[in-house]
């Protein structure tokens, strides 16, 4: 991958001229006027994105402006552009975007592609529907919510792809003096096939910047597609076998010194005082800071820092949390849920009368379900690099948000974000963990007190401690069948909500009344998005109480999520999938069951069949099936993988996984305490993909997750007839 | 991967680009024990006179991330190893040898320092020290009398 530096893109010697470059520019006075005032800083400013540009030696480079976090997202989003263009894919490369508001703000976008050009084309073609989904997410560049491929990708990087090609072919038709429509594309070539011409797309780039620009670029049909819905290689692969991929953490400043950290255990607490007398003594220690709400000590190499820090005495001040532990938090949870009782709460949605129609069933079914916190455990640890001095600062990480993470270091040095350069490295995991800034906040006041570079990093303790974590969550169902064992009620009250908002609703399934509501209960620790966000709770909570509802009927769990279904022919064909590959149905060894989950989230329908073995003294997933509908699948290598690695995470989570808490302080600390999956643990899993509306796509990085937890729970009840409804499942007992 | 992206973030970013914060708080306390590229005060103190004795400081850098020399210091991933010249093997109040190393019955001679830092496996099979050997004879040399030197003084 190509990162984006001023000096190391001139110095490339990207040449200076007779090249194109295409964006998707959005302007006021274009018919998406209502976008200037939610995304320009000013008046006159015009948001601008530059997609793509020709080199003269017929390389096509893609500028991707998402981050690369081992999603496969730089691959992904080159295909579709490369796909439109027909470019020749052994030749494109790939730059990440500048964390740069200029970029994406005001007409710097072709100084930043091209700094010697004179008036390259810019591109502005109207994008059409979808378009503020489209300047999020581009606008932030904001890596995150399932949203490359099916918001930037689909919006952005096929426009402009198919711009491009378009305004090559009018440059080639002018030239040739032939009809643009007997012109055509292929391998980064136009082609007159009547006169024999071709030439490669370069020699047509700066007559291409003269055209007039398409409105309305043609987008290719499917059947048309040559490179989305291949499965080609990562770009991001080969540098990370090698080892010469540079991550946030590798980040290497000349003159630079490394910083351990110590925030106090109890959220909201500050330093009181420290005692740093061993400290000072110990060897290559230059600077040990109290920052009022961290401790500090930077040194001549990270393991001399942590090792001076592990021996500071610190003294913290008291919180209104210092007695908490996480009983304590799920009585709050407890006594907020009685507190609403049948009516208090936030209505999110409502159909029907649930409440009535609870009271008119035929069977009545009740359960209450909890998850803990949980921590992000990203085996990158957090970091930061940075060099706060003479009015400018430049910061080294990688993070999620890059245009945040710079506003976020210019506050905490109190410069300009013009002041700020920001660099971002491959992200060693994100998952959500690495949209917040507060390492970059610490790893700026740090280097701001030095005044030399600090490469900041937070030991695994820290890591582990001071996270913002998947909530802690309690959810109430209330649940009613027909005579018929039909569901007909469902009456659901949860703790929190934060996104996506659609998370607690089943709008896929047919039940007459529903209601779903929400209690805000504080949770002591802080909140941050973790893999899928609320529907990694939420996934688990409503296919278990499904789940439950069906034995209740008497029914099969996939049979009664069949009846659920019935009338959305999509969401059933991808059930139907599911059940079909795994042999539902067929008997199973004693002590084995089939557990099944659905979840539709980002835009995608998920579902899982799991098998369990419970033979041994603890659950052993042997196997996961997987049917996914992301709409089109781009990269069906890639979203198979991240089918995978949802299933990595989410297992974890649902064995394993449980942040608790003493005195007010996480308990956990290390891989020790806080286990990862095992590769002896990890089941096959085989994944089925299905493209069932190309026009509206899904994300991959985050629907593969939710339906893991409860596929195996139901699955262990099947087995056993023991219903979990506590995670982790490494909790309960099955001796 | 995640995060939904929602109009309250957009515009609250869009606020801060707008206006520029109050900068983060500065520290409470900064204790500067030296600036970089400056020798450590308690080695300055005891600078080494001649070629040997900075060489021998120099490549004492392979140790210093599990030893400390100065008198008193705490152990760490090894023990303190002020005063070990001459010392018997093992006999650091305080950490937690291996038996391999406690049972060795070794003084810890030049020469027998000599080829425990050139191969501490060989010499001491069942160590726990498991890094920091020197290969350069010449090295070793002078990382011995630099210890010893710190000693003496
Ligand atoms: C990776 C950490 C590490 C490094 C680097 C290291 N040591 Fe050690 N050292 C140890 C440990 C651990 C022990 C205790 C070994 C045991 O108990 O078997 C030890 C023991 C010793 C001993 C014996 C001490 C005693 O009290 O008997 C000497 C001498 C010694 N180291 C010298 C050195 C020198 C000189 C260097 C640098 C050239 C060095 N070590 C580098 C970890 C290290």
């Amino acid at each position: 991958m190509g990162k984006w530096s001023r000096r190391a893109f001139i110095g490339a010697g990207v040449t200076a001229g007779g090249a194109l470059i295409v964006g998707v520019a959005v302007r006021q006075g274009n018919p998406i006027d209502e976008l200037g005032p939610l995304l320009a800083n000013g008046e006159n400013e015009q948001l601008l994105n530059a997609w793509v540009k020709v080199d003269t030696d017929n390389v096509v480079t893609a500028v991707i402006p998402h981050v690369e976090m081992g999603q496969g997202v730089h691959t992904a989003l080159a295909q579709m552009l490369a796909d439109e263009m027909d470019a020749d894919w052994n030749k494109v490369q790939i730059l990440e975007a500048p964390a740069d508001m200029q970029y994406v703000s005001d007409s710097i976008g072709r100084d930043f592609l091209f700094p010697n050009l004179q008036v390259p084309a810019l591109l502005e073609p109207t994008v059409a529907g979808g378009i503020l989904e489209l300047a999020q997410a581009m606008g932030l560049q904001f890596t995150g919510g399932s949203y490359s491929v099916r918001a930037t990708g689909q919006r952005a990087m096929r426009t402009a792809g198919a711009a491009a090609r378009e305004m090559l072919v009018a440059a080639a038709a002018s030239e040739w003096q032939v009809p643009e429509s007997e012109i055509t594309a292929a391998d980064s070539m136009v082609i007159h096939a009547r006169s024999g011409k071709s030439e490669p797309f370069a020699a047509f780039a700066r007559a291409a910047a003269e055209q007039s620009l398409p409105a309305k670029p043609k987008l290719k049909s499917p059947d048309n597609y040559k490179i989305m819905g291949q499965p080609m290689a990562r770009h991001d692969i080969p540098a990370k076998v090698d080892g010469s991929a540079i991550f946030g953490i590798d980040a290497d400043v000349p003159g630079m010194k490394y910083a351990a950290v110590k925030a106090p255990p109890v959220i909201g607490a500050t330093v009181e005082s420290m005692n740093a007398s061993t400290a000072k003594t110990m060897p290559g220690v230059l600077q040990i800071l109290n920052m009022g709400d961290f401790v500090a000590v930077v040194a001549d190499s990270y393991w001399l820092a942590q090792q001076a820090l592990n021996s500071i005495d610190t003294r913290y001040s008291k919180t209104e949390g210092d007695g908490l532990d996480q009983d304590a938090i799920f009585a709050r949870y407890a006594a907020a849920l009685d507190e609403a009782g049948e009516d208090g709460g936030d209505t999110q949605t409502e159909a029907g009368d649930a409440v009535q129609s609870f009271a008119e069933a035929a069977t009545k079914v009740e359960a209450e379900y909890t998850v803990p916190f949980l921590a992000h455990a990203t085996m990158e640890p957090m970091n930061c690099t940075a060099w706060v001095r003479d009015g400018k600062c430049d910061v080294w990480s990688g993070h999620q948000a890059p245009v945040n993470a710079r506003q976020a270091a210019a506050d905490a040095a109190g410069l300009a974000f013009e002041d700020v350069t920001y660099h971002n490295g491959y992200l060693g995991g994100g998952f959500g963990r690495r949209s917040d800034n507060d390492a970059i906040i610490m790893a700026t006041r740090i280097a701001k007190a030095t005044g030399y570079p600090v490469k900041m990093i937070w030991s695994r303790e820290e890591d582990t401690a001071q996270d913002h974590y998947r909530p802690s969550a309690t959810s109430r169902f209330k649940g009613g069948l027909d005579k018929d064992g039909k569901l007909v009620s469902w009456d659901n009250i949860h703790t929190h909500l934060f996104d996506p908002a659609d998370a607690p609703t089943v709008p896929y399934y047919n039940i007459a009344s529903h209601k779903i509501r929400k209690v805000d209960v504080p949770m002591h620790l802080r909140f941050g998005p973790w893999r899928s966000v609320d529907h990694s709770q939420h996934g688990f909570f409503i296919e278990s109480f499904v789940d439950e509802m069906a034995d209740a009927a008497g029914k099969d769990g996939y049979a009664f999520r069949r009846e659920l279904l019935a009338e959305s022919p999509r969401h059933l064909k991808v059930l139907d999938t599911a059940a079909k590959m795994s042999g539902w149905g067929n008997a199973l060894p004693e002590k084995h069951g089939r557990g099944i989950a659905f979840v539709p989230s980002f835009g995608s329908i998920v579902a899982q069949v799991a098998e369990v073995d419970m033979s041994g003294p603890k659950p052993k997933v042997t196997k996961v099936y997987v049917a996914a509908d992301p709409g089109f699948v781009v990269n069906p290598d890639g979203f198979t993988a991240q089918m995978e690695s949802g299933i990595v995470y989410g297992l974890t989570a649902a064995l394993y996984g449980d942040i608790t808490l003493k005195d007010g302080a996480v308990q956990q600390s290390n891989f020790h305490d806080y286990r990862m999956l095992r590769i002896d643990e990890m089941p096959e899993v085989e994944v089925a993909l299905i493209n069932g509306d190309h026009e509206r796509l899904g994300g991959g990085g985050e629907p593969g997750l939710p339906p893991i937890a409860p596929a195996v729970t139901n699955a262990i009840f099947a087995a056993t007839g023991k219903r979990i409804r506590a995670l982790p499942i490494a909790k309960h007992d099955f001796a | 991967m995640l995060l939904l992206i929602r109009a309250a973030a957009l515009s609250s970013l869009i606020v801060l680009a707008a206006c520029g914060a109050d900068p983060a708080p500065g520290p409470v306390e900064q204790i500067i024990v030296r600036e970089p590229g400056a020798a450590a005060a308690v080695a300055s103190a005891e600078a080494p006179a001649d070629a040997l004795l900075a060489e021998g400081k120099a490549a004492f850098a392979n140790c210093t991330a599990c030893h400390t020399l100065e008198e008193g210091a705490p152990n760490g991933v090894g023990p303190n190893l002020f005063g070990i010249v001459g010392a018997g093997a093992g006999e650091v109040a305080g950490f937690a040898y291996s038996d391999a190393l406690k049972g060795s019955g070794i003084t810890w001679t030049a020469t027998e320092l000599d080829s425990f830092i050139a191969d501490p496996a060989a010499k001491i099979p069942g160590t726990t020290m498991v890094a920091g050997a020197i290969a350069d004879a010449a090295k070793r040399q002078a990382v011995i009398a630099y210890i010893d030197s710190v000693t003496a003084n």
